[in-house]
């Protein structure tokens, strides 16, 4: 068990190492220039001053070059310049990232609450109405385009009925909550300011509900099928015939160790939903990681690209290995990958 | 965002039990109802779509009427026949996806598995690369790197999906490849090649099958998605990202957005509703 | 896209132990703590009503009642935080090396040129920093005199020394506004209030181009200290660019507070400034990308003003008393090029095949599917209001002749051409749309455009590569001076179109001796002389049939009603130290 740990731990570097090259590859074969938004487009057609620049920014390399030079100032923890907002992409992703875990962690909230709950009342009412319609929802959060929801949500609840905040992490006139963790709820409450809580809790209602639709989805499916297992269990059986209450069983017993799978699904679906956030994101004007990517992405501002791709590979990485050891440690059964 | 399957492995497929039997279930008879019906469509839609889908059928930005369902937009092209032909760029890309990557990543790994050693370690390795990306991100970047067009959304999708086929199939071979017939087969001589084909692969289609349909739903998000963010699809193509990207920027006329929206949330619904009735079906948990 | 959570679902399987269904119970909490509460909704509908009535637009008392409701601003008559809802485009915030509307916007506000222009009429110069100005007969030298009272918001004076500073270093940066600067052949400064600057050729546009926001007077000696470099070697030299994202060291009327790309750029009010303070203490401009958001926040008061409203959606605030909406003239416009010298334009090459294009084109369609109809059409490259943009008779469609034009110069088939372009919405212009409707006008006449639309960097990349049979771009003055246009898009010498569409020297078939002669003459021509050359300069641009002007859109203008001094400036967009409440 302490072997399988060990290899999975000692592999992990190397597909770190993977993930870097299969970017910056990628991101070289991105058949235009970046130099045009440094020199502009009128001088994109003066030699010199291109030639000047392209040596300025490292360009001039050759490909093996520019990766040796990458991976050696990312040995140092540095992800290069911005092409676009000439920032180091590590400040623009450290900037940017709190905005993307408020609002994904918002959402795996969401999900996982309406997932379990969902997922409890189709295991208990199986093959009844509830456990149809649950089906049905859940179904309906994984089918639905995330940018069409979100237009549409924004319509009605912002636009016409005005009963919700529009886009933004902020209200306007209103400054960001002195930074601690950059999450502004944890923020505005660690600054003891209720209202300025209560108001940029409410416009992540929107678009966490956009991302968490799809993740209640699998929750809840995951948490029928471990239910019905549960269910039948042994211990279950042995219960009853104790004579507990049919609720102290459900809830005392059965939701609880069915709760297990949700745990890594949870975990491993924080990178997933983390990149997911690209759309939402877009439509919610969330100055996130997701927004970054996009924007880099039409920019073809490729060490933008690299860095958001290593970041969410990290975060994968790391998520999926934090749930795997932490299976293997507790089940000695699961061996291998 | 999709829906969680947990492949179903070899040993948990009920024996003896016919595909078509899971057809008896209610959502699978929908979810078929509904690839039906986005089959017919994309097969006689030119017989009787009420309007070109290419050129202006009215004034621009009519609202929906007796005339145009779905009203027009902002060139004057009738939105609902927009919608229809949309199908014809959807359905059939994503089964291109589909058909590519379960074509590779079974082959990969089929013979990942079969073969053991440093043949499995490099495909999953590559594997375990291209599944630690985030998928949307790397098919951004890969879209961009190609350019524009269906065609390059195709590989773009393929090189993000394959891995998920070749896990699976690698899984499934391990699985396969201890019992006693194979074995057998293996000590008296038979080629691999023919092992792989004539024993292995056959028992693993049902979970491939499950999964390719519970994924070609993604696929069709995720096509949408793209053309969305303008790396997919190319104008006047009527496909439903495009549509809805052109609707998202003339929000106030509401309809041009409703049309392939609904689209893809039915192909979409229907394909999971398909998938979720397999997966139930050829699940020993719910045979209870 | 959930993949990745399945395979380990499978690896777990659903095995029972206690101690691990303790944990999940803990991350789970954990979870609940991290995102604490969020999803609160029960008090969300009392609460909403402070976060979207701070408009402030209720009526003229309005000065104070926006900041009553939140307590963000200072109490007392203070205005307001402005807020203005755009989509920011920004490439940089060094005056030397940003070139972008909301660039321009930007560095009006907090930087000052030695002249400005009149919002009402671009021909109209305006001291700024400099009191008077003047130039030599044949337009080669032009001497400044600098305003003794002006200081840098750091309250030191502006000298001849920092506009000598500023314009070398936007010469030797090679940045994209270098250009201003080309052909100067020096900058000299008899004293500290005097500037003169000397041409090698004749440049009767210089006058203009000093209004240009990015010929903005820098503090030399503060932005030295930031890193900044002007002398020759510039380009390779000054690291200071990320100095300009945290500061501005400018003397108008605003100071840079903060910039967080995606987010917002904040200004404060230079309270050093020597001429009349600006009205309101704090402006944010807000990233807000399209016009649907920029629209809905107007309307439900969270901005004062939204500059990106598309002319199909005004109609949506038609009737609300708090929104100010109406449609002014604009010096922008969008085209299409037919580039013959474009690898696979062979036959472009013709110039009756041009003109059957540009005769297959349903100019008043165009205007219809873009705008709306809210703009106009233009005859030559010079747009509407730049001198020689007079008298020039508009291209009309005519099928039938785009037709024969066609069948004689042996097309009569049609051919197919690739038609790259940037996908973008610029001046309410959508590209994807209007190169819809140009696809469909030219199958008309058998012409087939493979429509290809690129992100605008790569664009870039092939149009200075292979070239673009068939693309459309957009283009805004850099400055007033018609003479831009010719040097971008006459078929003359250095110009960027004549290089793109396969001309730009002597022997290229494009390439037109008498344009170059033209402009020579203008640019030491003044008064109707001038009028008159430029007016022959863009018919002469008119019969090369490569650059086809479609839209000149109208602006939309939509803002909170008691903001008052809206206008629409030709050098810098929106001025705003001129706005002000009432």
């Amino acid at each position: 068990m302490g072997r399988y740990v060990l290899k999975r731990l000692a592999i992990t570097p190397f597909l770190m190492i993977g993930i870097v090259t299969i970017a910056f590859l990628i991101s070289r074969l991105i058949p235009a220039d970046p130099l045009v938004s440094i020199v502009g487009e009128r001088n994109m057609g003066n030699a010199e001053v291109v030639a000047a620049a392209r040596a300025q920014w490292g360009l001039d390399d050759s490909l093996f070059g520019q990766y040796v030079t990458y991976m050696s100032n990312l040995a140092r923890g540095d992800l290069g310049i911005s092409f676009r907002t000439k920032g180091s992409v590590v400040g623009d992703l450290w900037d940017r990232f709190p905005a993307t875990a408020e609002l994904t962690m918002t959402a795996m909230f969401f999900g996982a609450i309406t997932g379990i709950l969902l997922g409890a009342v189709a295991a208990v009412r199986r093959d009844r109405a509830a456990d149809h319609a649950s089906r049905l929802f859940a179904l309906t959060g994984s089918s639905i385009p995330v940018f069409w929801l979100g237009l549409i949500l924004l319509s009605i609840f912002y636009a016409r009925l005005g009963w919700l905040p529009g886009p933004g992490r902020l209200p306007p006139r209103t400054d960001a909550p002195p930074n601690l963790t950059g999450l502004y709820t944890v923020d505005a409450l660690a600054a003891g300011d209720f209202s300025l809580f209560w108001a940029v809790a409410k416009r992540l209602i929107l678009p966490a509900f956009v991302l968490g639709w799809g993740l209640t989805g699998i929750v809840s499916r995951l948490v029928r099928a471990a239910m019905l297992d549960e269910l039948f269990a042994d211990y279950v059986r042995t219960a009853r015939a104790k004579g507990l209450r049919e609720r102290s069983v459900i809830f005392g017993h059965v939701l609880r160790n069915a709760l297990l799978p949700v745990v890594t699904i949870l975990g491993l679906s924080f990178g997933t939903l983390l990149t997911s956030a690209v759309l939402t994101e877009t439509i919610f004007s969330w100055n996130g990681i997701g927004s970054y990517a996009v924007e880099s992405t039409r920019n073809l501002d490729y060490p933008a690209i690299n860095g958001v791709c290593i970041l969410g590979g990290a975060i994968f990485l790391m998520t999926s290995l934090v749930a795997d050891v932490l299976y293997a440690l507790i089940d000695p059964k699961i061996r291998l990958s | 965002m999709t829906v969680a399957i947990e492949p179903l492995s070899v040993g948990d497929a009920p024996v003896g039990r016919p595909i078509w039997a899971a057809m008896r279930r209610p959502q699978f008879a929908f979810g078929l109802l509904v690839i039906g019906f986005w089959l017919v469509v994309i097969v006689t839609v030119d017989f009787w779509a009420p309007h070109d889908p290419l050129a202006a059928a009215g004034d621009r930005l009519l609202s929906p009427s007796s005339d145009h369902w779905f009203g027009t937009d902002t060139l004057g092209r009738d939105v609902f026949s927009r919608a229809l032909y949309g199908a014809r760029y959807s359905l059939p890309t994503a089964a291109g996806v589909i058909i590519l990557t379960v074509l590779i990543g079974s082959t990969l790994g089929a013979i990942a598995g079969f073969r053991g050693g440093w043949v499995d370690s490099i495909v999953m390795r590559i594997c375990d690369i291209v599944l630690a990306f985030p998928p949307i991100l790397l098919a951004m970047a890969v879209a961009a790197a190609l350019g524009p067009g269906l065609r390059n959304t195709v590989i773009a999708l393929v090189i993000v999906w394959w891995p998920i086929y070749a896990r699976l199939l690698r899984g499934q071979t391990l699985a396969i490849k201890n019992r006693d017939h194979i074995e057998a087969a293996v000590s008296i001589g038979v080629p691999p090649r023919r092992i792989l084909r004539r024993h292995i692969l056959p028992l693993a289609g049902t979970p491939v099958l499950i999964n390719a349909t519970m994924d070609f739903g993604q696929v069709v998000l995720l096509t949408a998605s793209l053309s969305f963010l303008g790396l997919g699809a190319v104008p006047p193509s009527p496909e439903w990202g495009v549509m809805i990207d052109e609707g998202s920027r003339n929000f106030f006329q509401w309809w041009i957005a409703l049309a392939p929206g609904l689209a893809i949330l039915s192909v979409v619904l229907g394909f999971n509703f398909l998938g979720d009735s397999l997966r139930d079906f050829f699940d020993p948990r719910s045979q209870r | 896209m959930n993949v990745r959570a399945e395979q380990s679902a499978l690896n777990g399987g659903s095995r029972r132990r206690s101690l691990l269904s303790l944990m999940s119970l803990l991350f789970a909490m954990a979870l609940i703590a991290a995102a604490c509460g969020s999803s609160a909704d029960d008090n969300a509908s009392d609460d909403s009503t402070d976060t979207t009535a701070a408009s402030g637009t209720d009526d003229s008392t309005a000065t104070t009642a926006g900041e009553t409701d939140d307590g963000a601003e200072p109490s007392g008559d203070e205005a307001r935080e402005l807020i203005i809802a755009r989509d920011m485009d920004t490439n940089s915030l060094d005056p030397s090396r940003s070139f972008c509307d909301t660039c321009q916007i930007y560095l009006t506000a907090t930087y000052q040129t030695l002249i400005g222009i009149d919002t009402a009429d671009p021909d109209v110069q305006v001291p700024r920093l400099a009191t008077d100005w003047s130039s030599n007969d044949d337009s080669t030298e032009f001497t400044f005199n600098l305003n003794p009272d002006a200081v840098f918001s750091d309250g030191s004076p502006v000298t001849s020394a920092d506009v000598k500073w500023s314009w070398e270093r936007l010469a030797n940066l090679a940045g994209p506004p270098s250009f201003l600067m080309g052909g100067y052949t020096a900058i000299d400064t008899p004293d500290d209030q005097t500037v003169i600057v000397t041409f090698e050729n004749p440049n009767s546009a210089f006058l203009p181009i000093v209004s240009a926001a990015y010929m903005s007077i820098i503090n030399s000696e503060v932005a030295e200290a930031g890193g900044a470099i002007a002398a020759e070697g510039a380009d390779v030299n000054d690291q200071a660019e990320q100095w300009f994202f945290e500061n501005s060291a400018g003397s108008g009327p605003y100071v840079l507070d903060s910039y967080s790309d995606g987010e917002s750029l904040v200004l404060t009010r230079n309270e050093n400034f020597w001429q009349t303070p600006a009205t309101f203490p704090k402006v944010t401009m807000k990233q807000v990308q399209d016009s649907t958001a920029q629209l809905q926040q107007l309307q439900q008061g969270d901005v004062d003003i939204a500059m990106q409203i598309s002319i199909d959606a005004v109609s949506q605030l038609e009737g609300d008393p708090n929104v100010t909406v109406g449609t002014v003239d604009s010096y922008n416009y969008v085209y299409v090029a037919f580039s013959p010298g474009a690898v696979g334009a062979d036959p472009l090459l013709d110039d009756n095949v041009r003109k059957a294009m540009k005769l297959a084109l349903d100019y008043d369609g165009i205007l219809d599917v873009t705008v709306g109809g809210a703009g106009k059409q233009q005859a030559s490259p010079i747009p509407n209001g730049f001198l020689g943009s007079a008298d020039l008779d508009l291209p009309e469609q005519n099928v039938d002749e785009a037709k024969s034009l066609m069948e004689a110069a042996g097309y009569a088939d049609g051919f197919t051409l690739m038609a790259m372009y940037p996908t973008v919405n610029v001046y309410g212009v959508d590209f994807d749309t209007m190169m819809q409707k140009v696809q469909q006008d030219l199958k008309a006449i058998g012409v087939e455009l493979e429509l290809q639309p690129v992100e605008f960097p790569q664009w870039i990349d092939q149009i200075n590569a292979d070239g673009i049979p068939v693309t459309a771009v957009y283009f805004a003055p850099d400055h007033t001076d018609s003479s831009q246009y010719v040097q971008y898009f006459g078929e003359i010498a250095d110009s960027s179109w004549a290089r793109r569409a396969g001309g730009g020297d002597a022997g290229t078939p494009l390439f037109k001796q008498s344009e170059q002669d033209l402009l020579a003459e203008a640019l030491s021509a003044s008064g109707d002389a001038k009028a008159d050359l430029y007016r022959q300069l863009g018919q002469a641009m008119m019969d090369d049939n490569v650059i086809v002007p479609l839209v000149n859109p109208q602006l939309v203008q939509a803002y909170a009603s008691d903001i008052t001094n809206m206008h629409n400036s030709a050098c810098c967009n929106l001025e705003l130290g001129l706005l002000g409440l009432g």
